[in-house]
Formats: C-alpha cells, structure tokens, sequence
C-alpha cells in the first residue's frame, strides 16, 4: 500500500476528532515552548552572571603575586605586585588587549554615625577603561577623579541601607600592611547601582593612590586586572605573561567555582527538560491511546480487508508525526516569541532573587534570555522524537490484536 | 479439491468458568459461485464460522483450507495477503471507513493487494456503478442512508475479485426495500462474478434468495441442503423458496 495513503488516512485520523488533536497540539506546542523558554532562561542567566562577573569582578586575565591568596585579601607586600611600571609595560603590549589596570582589594568597615557594615574597599585606577561600567551605573553624584584625595563611591542599595547619600561623610577602616588599622574619613562623591546585588550591597571604590596610601601599600596592587576583546584569546595572552613569582589566571580559573557549579547545574537542568519531555509523552501516549480504543472496530475492518500490523503501526506513527510536526512548528513559534521577548524586555526577578543567587552567581536583577538557535533544533528534534516515541505503545498495542477481537463490537 | 473445505473444525470460547464450544467438529465444502445462507439460533455458531473462514480466527482443532492451504499454518502477515486477495466481508453495520468517502471505501482492499492505479480506477467505478452509487462516489458514510452504505460495502468486497464474500446478518439494519435490494445486487454480482457469498442470517428474505441452505445448531450443522436450482452462477430467476421452516429456526 502505497504510503501517500496511510499518510492521508493519518491526518484524517487526526482531524476527525479536532478538539482532541488540537489539545494534544498544544500539550507538545507548550511543552516545547516551555523547554525553549527554561534553556533559553538558563542560557541567559549563565551568560549574565558569568559576563557580570568577568565585566566587574574578574577580568578576562589576572596577574597576582605568586603567594596571594583571594580569600585572605592580604596586603602584606610579598603578597602584592610591586613593580607595576614594568609590569603594565608588558602588559600593555599584549594582544586582544581592551583595557587592563592594578586594583587594590582591601577588608575594610565602613561606618556612619549609628551603623557600620563591613565590606571590601576596592582601590582602582579611575582613568582605565576597566571601571567603565562602573563609571557607567553611577546613579547619584559624580565618578571618581584620579587626584580626589578623599573621595569615595559607594553602591546606592549599601547607602540607602545605612541612611546616607552623595556628600555624605563616613568613616572607613582598614586593616594596613603592617596589620594595624587605619581610620580614615571620606565623602561620599557618588552612588553607583550595577544591578548586580551583592556587588551594590559590598563594595566601594577609592582611587587606587588613596587606597594604596591608606593601607601603607604606596607602588603595590593586589592583581593587574585585564580585559581582552576575545575570551578565547586568553589562555595564549596568559602565557605570554607568565615570568618568575607571578601567578596568571584567566577568567576560566577565576570563575572556577561558578563554572563547575555550572556544570552540576547542568545536569540538573537535563532532568527537568526531561521531566517536561516525559510529561509530553505521557500526554501524546495516552492521547493515542483513547484514540486507538475509539477506532478499534475501525482496526479490526482494516485488518479484515487486508491491512497488514506494520501498516496498522506505520498508520499511527504517521498520525504521532503530523501531529509532532504540528506541535513543534506551533511550539517553536510560541518560544520563539517568548525568547525573542525575553532577550528584548527581559524577565525582572527582583533583587532578593539575585542576592539569593549569592556570591557565587553574579545575577543581574533583570534577566535577559539568550537566543540560542542549537537549543530550538535539538528541542524540537528531541520533541518531535517523544512524540512519535510515545506513540510506539498504542500502535503496537493497535497492531497485536487479533482482528476477530477488534470486530467483536460489529 | 473444493475452493473452502473445512475438517473437523472445532472452536471453544471460554469466558469465565463456563466453556462453550462454538463449533464442534465441522466438517463442510463450499465451492466457488455459491450463494450459500448459514442460518440457526443466536449462538449456534454461524458468527464464529464466518470468522474462520475470512481467516479473523484460528480453529483451535481441526483445519480450514482455502484453495488447499491449511490457513492455520499461516502467519499473521500472510493470513492478512490471503484477506487481502481471496476475502470479502459486509457487516451487519456497514462497517466503513467514516473518514473516507464511497470512491476511497471501495478502493482501500486494492490499495492493500497492491493493485496498481488505473485498474484501481476501472474497478472502483465498475463496481460503484454496478451497485447504483455513480452518484455518490464522493459522499462520506455519514452522508449516506444505511441502504447506500450497505452498497458500497458489497463493492467494497467484491474489489478484489475474492473468492468468497463472507456476509453477517447483512440485512439487519435495513428495511424492506433496501434489504432486498442489497441481496438482489449481491446475487447478480455472484452469477456475473462467480464470486461465492455466504450469509450468516436471521433474516428469511436473505434465505429466500440462498440456493443452499446450511443449519446450524449449538455449533453443528444439523441441516445442509440445495433449495434452489442447484445451478451456480447461471441465470437462475426462479430459485426464491419458501422457506419457513428455517426461517422458524433463526
């Protein structure tokens, strides 16, 4: 029997009882629209918080002192780059090169007259390129100039915390090289908000000289932060750098913990993709099923003029795949608005959900989707292929029956 | 060798703790070009013989030949060719496809025997034309009386040129008028085709048009005569017989 027929006696099928096909359009039309929607979410929350993270916190390269340690944020000079002419020679003449500057990180408390929190003081080269984004989210007041002796810029959600604004005068103590601390009063220059939560809660920025001259750490820095044009490229710029007492990391090792988290998450993600796929399944199968019941009777004369059980299996996988077809093609659109939406307005979370997101993820409080046009093919493949997987059952199930069996009801 | 030979056929339904045997050792011939009614009580065993027949069944002892096959031996795949080729079957309900149209209802059997498109073409409309639906070769079940519809299954197992067309209670659901003509049609196709009917009927106008009569009881046959003429597929007009006896019986 030629195919075209059992093609046309499938859609017949699906048409003949539309309200029901239409429904099981729609359970793989949404479950496909909601697969596209979480990947493209994930997709887009990786991406934010991994580009928050190298734009504000890591840089693509760092260089360090060979005995520095991240979560001591030591100032001891041994632990700190002296030499930072000669350095920022070598560095300025590596390729991919955007921008790159010495930071100095530093613990420190800021306090007001009734309150103090603690935070971490980030001493900074206010002319690079480097803090454009900072320069960029200043909400209240002004940046920081290079020769402000007593300057400072404080997140706007640590200042509305602590009852202050622009012009206000705090206090902020430091432990210096020597681990004696260092008081020292400030005004508040300007309000900065990154959307990144814990970045705006935790940070404050004094030029670079200021810090290094509170702390007793005139002509070191903590790291020499860079910024490449290409991410790619800096496994081989890293190289490039590597000399006696330096360490070099680049942004795949700073981002270490939030990468394997990545990958753990990953797997997490896989399972609900599944969950969803299953869900589907479970629809389409059962959908199949009362439709295979329905037409019993209608199998059994099939059967009784000839039809043989591969074209009575092949007659209801055509009907699982122009449905699948139907369903991916509605499902595709409906995530495609969706994402397109997303990657456009994006999908405001609030800022409890991106503290919550904590240290480790640099979750920007409005999360845009990422487009990822490999997620929209292998979905709607894998869709496509529940569907007709899920019809196995109940064509088999149509196909082994006797047909005296199926024409008992005539 | 006769065309349908069946030996000794015995088949058994359990349902529950009860057994009943629906047939009990049968032995019976039928040739080509017969117009042959099984008739008998509810349960005497006319149903389950059709079944074994048109091959929708298997004997659990004894054994149905067509054409000198033993189709019990047959696989599923080949017991669905033999359908295919050799088997017509009308219902008691019609029993067509409700999404395809006359045309497509009596062109299904020669889709699944392979026939290629033009002859497809001559014999549905052969066959459509033959049993007064030229007209309505476009209508879907639904859009047809029941009378209309019994018609179009007649075509539908006579497309594949069968040997025998195996009919249950073929009258049941139409009325006078439609009955007879659906079993006036049936039997000028039969001597045209020498395609062998056999009824499986309640229904004593089916019985008036049989040339012979098979009577069964409890899954024997306990009467197997020739009423009409005896003659197979020849221009018998007179072989209408009374036949009041056996319609009592059913």
């Amino acid at each position: 029997m030629a195919s075209g027929k059992l093609w046309s006696l499938a859609l017949r099928g699906l048409l003949r009882n539309r309200r029901r096909s239409i429904l099981s359009l729609l359970a793989v039309s949404l479950g496909l629209a909601l697969l596209i929607f979480i990947n493209a979410f994930i997709a887009g929350v990786i991406d934010d918080s991994l580009n928050n993270s190298i734009r504000l916190r890591t840089g693509h390269i760092q260089i360090r002192a060979e005995s520095y340690r991240d979560e001591k944020v030591s100032l001891q000079w041994q632990d700190l780059l002296s030499d930072l002419d000669t350095l920022m020679t070598r560095v300025d003449s590596s390729p991919n090169l955007v921008a790159a500057a010495p930071v100095l990180w530093a613990g420190g408390v800021l306090g007001t007259k009734d309150d103090s929190a603690g935070l971490q003081v980030v001493g900074i080269d206010v002319d690079s390129d480097l803090y454009r984004p900072i320069r960029e989210s200043v909400v209240a007041g002004a940046f920081l100039a290079a020769d402000d002796r007593n300057g400072i810029l404080v997140g706007r959600r640590l200042a509305d915390s602590m009852g202050i604004g622009v012009d206000s005068t705090i206090s902020l103590t430091v432990v210096d090289s020597d681990g004696v601390p260092q008081d020292a009063f400030f005004t508040v220059r300007g309000l900065f908000s990154t959307g990144i939560v814990t970045y705006d809660e935790n940070s404050v920025f004094l030029p670079l000289g200021k810090a290094q001259a509170l702390t007793h750490t005139e002509g070191h820095a903590s790291a020499v932060v860079m910024l490449l044009d290409d991410p790619e490229a800096a496994e081989g710029v890293a190289v490039g750098l590597r000399g006696p007492g330096l360490s070099v990391q680049t942004w795949a090792d700073l981002n270490g913990s939030f990468l394997s988290t990545l990958q753990t998450a990953q797997g997490f993600y896989l399972i609900l993709d599944l969950i969803v796929m299953l869900i589907t399944a479970v629809v389409i199968a059962n959908t199949l099923l009362m439709s295979v019941f329905e037409r019993f009777r209608e199998i059994g004369i099939l059967a009784s003029l000839g039809m043989k059980g591969r074209q009575v299996i092949q007659m209801f996988l055509y009907e699982a795949t122009l449905l699948g077809l139907a369903g991916v093609g509605v499902g595709v659109l409906l995530g495609g608005a969706i994402v397109w939406y997303l990657t456009r307005y994006g999908l405001y979370l609030g800022d409890d959900a991106a503290s919550a997101a904590g240290e480790t993820y640099a979750m920007s409080s409005t999360i845009y989707a990422a487009f990822v046009p490999s997620h929209f093919v292998f979905l709607s493949l894998a869709t496509l292929a529940v569907t007709i997987l899920a019809s196995l059952y109940p064509a088999s199930f149509a196909a082994r029956k006797e047909p005296v069996d199926a024409l008992r009801a005539l | 060798m006769q065309a349908i030979h069946l030996e000794k056929v015995t088949k058994i339904y359990q349902i529950g703790e009860i057994e009943t045997r629906a047939l009990d050792g049968v032995t019976i011939d039928f040739d080509a070009g017969e117009f042959t009614a099984l008739v008998g009580p509810s349960g005497s065993g006319k149903t389950t013989m059709l079944q074994l027949l048109g091959c929708l069944d298997k004997a659990d002892s004894g054994a149905v030949f067509i054409n000198g096959t033993d189709v019990g031996t047959l696989s599923p795949n080949k017991r669905a060719e033999l359908r295919s080729a050799e088997i017509g079957f009308i219902f008691q309900f019609f029993a067509l496809i409700p999404v395809l149209d006359a045309y497509e209802n009596v062109e299904m059997p020669l889709l699944l025997a392979g026939v290629p498109a033009k002859e497809r073409k001559e014999r549905v409309t052969g066959l459509l034309e033959a049993v007064g639906l030229a007209d309505r070769m476009k209508h879907r079940p639904d859009q047809m009386s029941g009378g209309q519809q019994q018609r179009v299954a007649i075509a539908r197992a006579l497309a594949p040129r069968p040997l025998m067309v195996l009919a249950d209670e073929p009258t049941a659901n139409l009325d006078t008028a439609n009955g007879e003509q659906a079993m006036e049609i049936m039997q000028k196709l039969n001597r045209e085709t020498r395609t062998a009917f056999i009824f499986a009927t309640h229904d004593p106008r089916v019985v008036s048009y049989a040339r012979r009569v098979v009577q069964m009881r409890d899954g024997r046959i306990v009467d197997d005569r020739i009423v009409g003429d005896g003659a197979m597929g020849d221009g018998v007009t007179s072989e209408r017989v009374a036949v009041a006896s056996v319609g009592a019986a059913g």
